[in-house]
């Protein structure tokens, strides 16, 4: 027991650095550019957690990282690496968007809002789902695939609001026209947060139920852990693994919606933000577990909402938000690991038979 | 010129030894892997170093390659205590070794292979010059070897040919040999004793590390003998002594015999395996298993034997329906397999203990229980979820009842050792009621004690009967066994013997030479 | 210019900067190490190669130190995964991140300023050539520089010793451990210099291609290089024919615009991708064997 504490205290500690480290270097580079980072760190303080209106902001934003970061979690825990978020984020909206084209005005928008669900859901599932495919049928690897389809989806969207589903009457910007009121998530209560979030607290736990207490979990695992022994057990390797990037590529699908129909309204170039990567970062902070996974979208949502007061206070790109999530990542992946290393020196057992 | 009858040749050299071990202790933690070990070789001789699995012999022989550190104790070499604290220092000494899995890699070619190995210098690679040494090197010792193949497509006597090649092109003038002998058949044993022989006749010694008292009596001048960690018998004379003492030596314990009489097979119920002009092709594609034809009774046992590569791995992937068929006819039970993959052979009553268990069978975050649980999903199922209880009660049961002392459910596979995932495949597999068991070395790993346990097991599920099959590298396991034995070449059925009406050279003739 | 010889030249052009960055991910591949943060050693070269050159008015001495910022970034990667123990592919986007926020905190600076870049040197008679002389002797010396690139990465790969411990490191270290090398070190420089001709990949793009910054301005190639590597079966001269292959794609959009043809400028961007994945789909399974069997852990699971 104390063994175990003490272990997690050193886990804990050696976390704390790692954040620390990650915050002094960010702050050092900005000295370079000439910022005061202890003012500029207050000010992302302020302008985040102290702010009502800011922490509805990084729900807002962190509701596609949850579904995201999901999206590379469930792929993972069947040992495959979902780099498609990006993309799969954007059919999702692309599909939402597509119905929302279609239908506006058709349909009530409760039922509007389902159908986009569903649309944008299947959207991605099949994004991702052709990655899984070739892997099975052809053996490409699929963090490969994935991330060429990425660029193949931003094409895609740049084409549709570029020319056929450019809105004619707008200011002329290469963008849809605005979904029907009726049909936006609606917003919690009193604050500025949409239902979206809801979306992507129930996804998470019910990703969390079916991965911990599921046959299908447990046969996820076997597959991530050695697919070979899965194989030999009669387990169908290729179905659960379609099925894992199916689900993982629909979460990301969800994601796409739920910015489109909660946050944007329109389709329009640079939408997702790099949502998709950041949820992948999102997903590896947290090792895959779902709950952490939504914990540490929160984190880099918050992270990147405290850039927007980099760029308003400090005069630094937005993008310069990148650089601390990529320190908060290298010290992360980087501190020492708690578990026990493996006892092997330059590939030679140590133990002899 | 037979392995059995070879006349063992007097040491050659008397006098100060090559290499002294003196007082050598080593632990790995709690485990005292070498306990105040002494030994020595003499120039110019074969040493056997015996013992059974676990015995220490490899320990001794890293401490001495400088793999290990001993916790305390003296080396001496060429007659001065020596410090060996890393492989290259013994290599600058002239002690290599040869190790069972070799030091190859097989991307490489042989040149590139020896290029690795050998001190070189600058920054271009004189390939012209490496392949002439090696030619010369290769005459020079009776070693003959192509310096320009891929590694990958060599056969495994050949690979091992390379090595010891590798070894003596470093300078070394103590050549250690790891097992040597059990990847290769015995017409092949005898090609590399032959080879040792000469390297003998140049006054290079030669320590081969070996469990096979026969092979120890057919090339070694003298014989050590670990057991526990302590050396019991050291470089004795092996004409002194006779294979009761030594085999008493080695195992410190008699083995309980194996059942004499077995119930015969039934060969009226449905044959547990049937296998009709069975094809299939192995990983790179070519024709690995050709017409096979093999019919296994319910209550029987059949052994393959083979030189590895052969076909056993293939032979066993069809049978449990892990292989696509090329042509024929797998049927389990009464269960055409046809197209139905591992599913269909699970459901007709198949189980297997693989070759490779902690490639192919286990998953090492998953805990003991949930690998039991893996075995059987459909019957521990409830509604979505899993019974656990259920598999944990199940289990042990089963490990009461195979008494193979498997680790606790709770424990993680990753943080067992290689003998221990060994008794929970097998403790997974020969506790089932299964209509057919597939075992390929199944005792590999294991210490005496337990291999003769799975062998009882074996023949316990063959007995309640179970169909059998059992694919081994060793023909003495085999005979002892078997019903019948299959001796597999070149992918095709070189011949079906029963045990009483052929003898281990019968057997080693068809592994090496297929049908007459 | 007639179209074929247009797409030729855009070819050598465009895949120059491919052709650098693929050549490292093979270097660092065939020691084991897949880099998919390749794009943000190239961005990071790409910029130091530019602000370097803005302020010293020497593009040799901007390439120069390209290089050392895409090294340096690589280093990154190398301690995560080598040192650490974290997956490579996760780690590569890591870095990748990493470089795009750097890239755009110090970027911003130079978006819109000139510099005194790379011209276009023909060479003299041979360039003249019709057709030949545009496509291959027209143009900056840092392409003249690629054309030895390729060769002398198959030499240093295949022919020297120094190739011969890396190509060990990257199938079965435990071999070369076994004989005294470090593999350990032998895989950080691989992956350093990968990254360093990853770097000057991102220059050759900011000081020679583009003559300018701006943010994001790789668009992918980091990723086309990493595919490309798998595509040339990890041998560095199908490499060089690979980003060429590319560099035509890349070139033919805007050559067919020129030609007034009405395709979709997205719907053309979006062919090199699509190519690179219809490759790997028709030689997915051929081309799996050949790599580096460090590697194949990292790639592909068993069975499948």
């Amino acid at each position: 027991m104390n063994l175990d504490a003490a272990r997690l205290a050193r886990g804990a500690g050696r976390l704390a650095l790692a954040y620390a480290a990650a915050l002094v270097l960010f702050g050092a580079f900005v000295v370079t550019k000439g910022a005061n980072p202890i003012q500029m760190y207050g000010d992302m303080w302020r302008s985040t957690v102290l702010n009502g209106t800011s922490i509805g902001q990084v729900l807002v934003k962190a509701s596609p990282l949850i579904l995201a970061g999901l999206a590379v979690a469930v792929p993972a825990k069947a040992g495959l690496v979902n780099v498609g978020g990006e993309g799969q984020v954007i059919m999702g909206a692309v599909a939402a968007g597509g119905v929302a084209l279609a239908l506006d005005g058709t349909l009530p928008g409760g039922v509007m809002v389902v159908v986009m669900m569903l649309a944008a859901a299947t959207a991605g599932g099949l994004w991702a789902g052709l990655a899984a495919v070739l892997r099975l049928t052809v053996r490409v690897n699929e963090a490969i695939t994935t991330l060429l389809l990425n660029y193949v989806a931003i094409d895609l969207l740049l084409y549709l609001i570029y020319q056929p589903w450019k809105d004619k009457f707008g200011s002329g910007q290469p963008a849809t026209r605005a979904l029907a009121v009726a049909a936006r998530l609606p917003l919690i209560g009193t604050s500025k947060v949409h239902a979206g979030f809801v979306i992507a607290v129930v996804a998470t736990a019910v990703i969390f139920a079916l991965l911990r207490w599921t046959s299908w979990g447990f046969r996820l695992r076997v597959v991530g852990g050695n697919a070979e022994a899965a194989r030999r057990a009669g387990l169908p390797v290729s179905a659960l693994l379609i099925s894992a990037m199916v689900v993982g590529g629909a979460l990301a699908g969800l994601g796409g919606m739920v910015h489109f129909a909660g946050a944007e309204f329109k389709l329009r170039p640079g939408m997702t933000l790099n949502f998709g990567y950041i949820a992948f970062l999102a997903a590896w902070l947290a090792r895959h577990d779902p709950l952490k996974v939504a914990g540490a979208a929160v984190l880099l949502a918050l992270i990147a909402i405290g850039g927007d007061s980099l760029q308003l206070d400090s005069g630094l790109p937005a993008a310069a938000v990148n650089v601390l999530m990529g320190l908060v990542l290298v010290a992360v992946m980087g501190r020492g690991q708690t578990t026990r290393r493996s006892p092997k020196v330059a590939g030679i057992p140590a133990v002899a038979s | 010129m037979s392995l059995l009858t070879e006349e063992v040749a007097a040491p050659t050299i008397e006098g100060e030894p090559l290499l002294a071990v003196r007082d050598l202790t080593v632990r790995f933690g709690e485990v005292v892997a070498n306990d105040s070990v002494n030994f020595e070789v003499r120039a110019g001789e074969v040493h056997a170093l015996l013992g059974e699995n676990g015995a220490g012999k490899s320990t001794l022989m890293k401490l001495i390659y400088g793999v290990n550190k001993p916790d305390s104790g003296e080396l001496h070499f060429g007659g001065s205590p020596v410090r060996i604290d890393s492989p290259a220092a013994a290599r600058r000494l002239g002690i290599g070794m040869v190790f069972q899995d070799l030091r190859l890699v097989p991307a490489l070619t042989v040149a590139e292979n020896v290029a690795l190995a050998l001190p070189l210098k600058g920054i271009r690679l004189d390939r012209a010059g490496l392949v002439r040494r090696i030619e010369e090197a290769a005459d020079h010792f009776g070693l003959a070897c192509d310096p320009s193949a891929l590694v990958r497509h060599l056969s495994i006597g050949e690979r091992q040919r390379v090595e010891i090649l590798k070894v003596l092109m470093a300078g070394a003038k103590l050549v250690i040999l790891d097992e040597p002998t059990s990847v290769l058949a015995p017409q092949e044993v005898d090609a590399l004793f032959a080879g040792l022989r000469q390297l003998r006749a140049r006054g290079l010694s030669v320590v081969i590390i070996t469990h096979k008292l026969h092979e120890a009596r057919a090339i070694a001048d003298r014989v050590s003998v670990l057991r526990g960690g302590k050396m019991v018998l050291v470089a004795a004379d092996p004409t002194a002594h006779d294979d009761r003492s030594l085999i008493e030596a080695m195992v410190g314990r008699t083995v309980p015999a194996l059942p004499a009489t077995r119930p015969s097979p039934r060969a009226a119920a449905t044959p547990a395996l049937e296998l009709h002009g069975v094809s299939a092709n192995g990983d790179g594609g070519h024709l690995a298993l050709q017409d096979v034809d093999l019919v296994i009774a319910s209550g029987e046992l059949v052994g393959v034997a083979g030189v590895s590569g052969n076909g056993q791995r293939e032979l066993y992937e069809v049978a449990l329906g892990l292989r696509e068929l090329a042509g024929g006819r797998v049927v389990v039970a009464g269960t055409d397999l046809s197209g139905g993959g591992p599913r269909a052979a699970i459901e007709a009553g198949g189980v297997g203990i693989p070759e490779d268990p902690v490639a192919d069978a286990v998953v090492p975050g998953l805990s003991v229980a949930e690998h039991m649980a893996l075995a059987d999903l459909k019957s521990v199922r409830r509604g979505f979820g899993i019974d656990w209880a259920k598999v944990r009660s199940r289990l042990a049961g089963l490990d009461e009842q195979t008494g193979l002392r498997m680790a606790g459910a709770g424990r993680k596979v990753a943080d067992l050792s290689g003998g221990n995932i060994q008794r929970v495949i097998l403790t997974r597999a020969l506790g089932s009621d299964a209509r057919l068991v597939v075992a390929a070395y199944p005792s590999r790993g294991l210490d005496v004690a337990t291999t003769r346990r799975t062998q009882e097991l074996l023949l316990e599920r063959r007995a309640a009967g179970a169909g059998v099959l059992v694919i081994s590298e060793d023909v003495d396991e085999l005979l002892e066994l078997s019903d019948r034995i299959l001796v597999l070449h070149a992918g095709r059925v070189a011949g079906i013997v029963r045990p009483g009406e052929a003898d281990r050279y019968d057997i080693g003739e068809l592994m090496l030479q297929g049908a007459k | 210019m007639i179209l074929p010889v247009e797409v030729m030249v855009g070819a050598v052009r465009g895949g120059t900067s491919i052709l650098y960055a693929a050549l490292g991910e093979t270097v660092s591949e065939r020691a084991g190490v897949i880099n998919l943060g390749t794009e943000g050693c190239m961005l990071v070269g790409a910029l130091t190669g530019y602000a370097v050159t803005a302020s010293t008015g020497n593009p040799w001495v901007g390439v120069l130190a390209g290089a050392v910022a895409g090294g340096l970034l690589a280093l990154v990667h190398a301690i995560l995964v080598l040192s650490r123990g974290a997956n490579q592919l996760a780690t590569g986007l890591v870095v990748l991140f990493l470089g795009l926020g750097l890239t755009s905190l110090f970027g911003a600076a130079y978006v819109g300023r000139s510099i005194n870049a790379f011209k276009p040197v023909g060479i003299p008679g041979l360039s003249s050539i019709p057709g030949v002389g545009d496509v291959l002797f027209n143009h900056d010396p840092l392409t003249y520089l690629s054309y030895l690139a390729g060769p002398a990465v198959w030499w240093l790969l295949y022919r020297s010793r120094p190739g011969l411990i890396l190509r060990a490191a990257g199938e079965r270290q435990e071999v070369l451990a076994a004989y005294g090398h470090s593999p350990l070190r032998v895989r950080y420089l691989a992956v350093v210099a990968g990254g360093a001709l990853a770097g000057i990949g991102g220059a050759q793009l900011s000081t020679a291609y583009a003559n300018a910054w701006f943010e994001n301005m790789t668009q992918g190639r980091g990723f086309i290089a990493v595919a490309l590597v798998i595509f040339a079966a990890w041998h560095p001269i199908r490499a060089v024919w690979g980003a060429y292959l590319f560099g035509a794609a890349l070139a033919l959009s805007p050559a067919l615009q020129a030609r007034g043809y009405g395709f979709n400028q997205f719907a053309l961007d979006a062919i090199p991708y699509v190519v690179t994945i219809g490759v790997l789909v028709f030689l997915g399974r051929r081309r799996a064997h050949a790599a580096p069997e460090g590697l194949r852990k990292v790639f592909e699971m068993s069975g499948t």
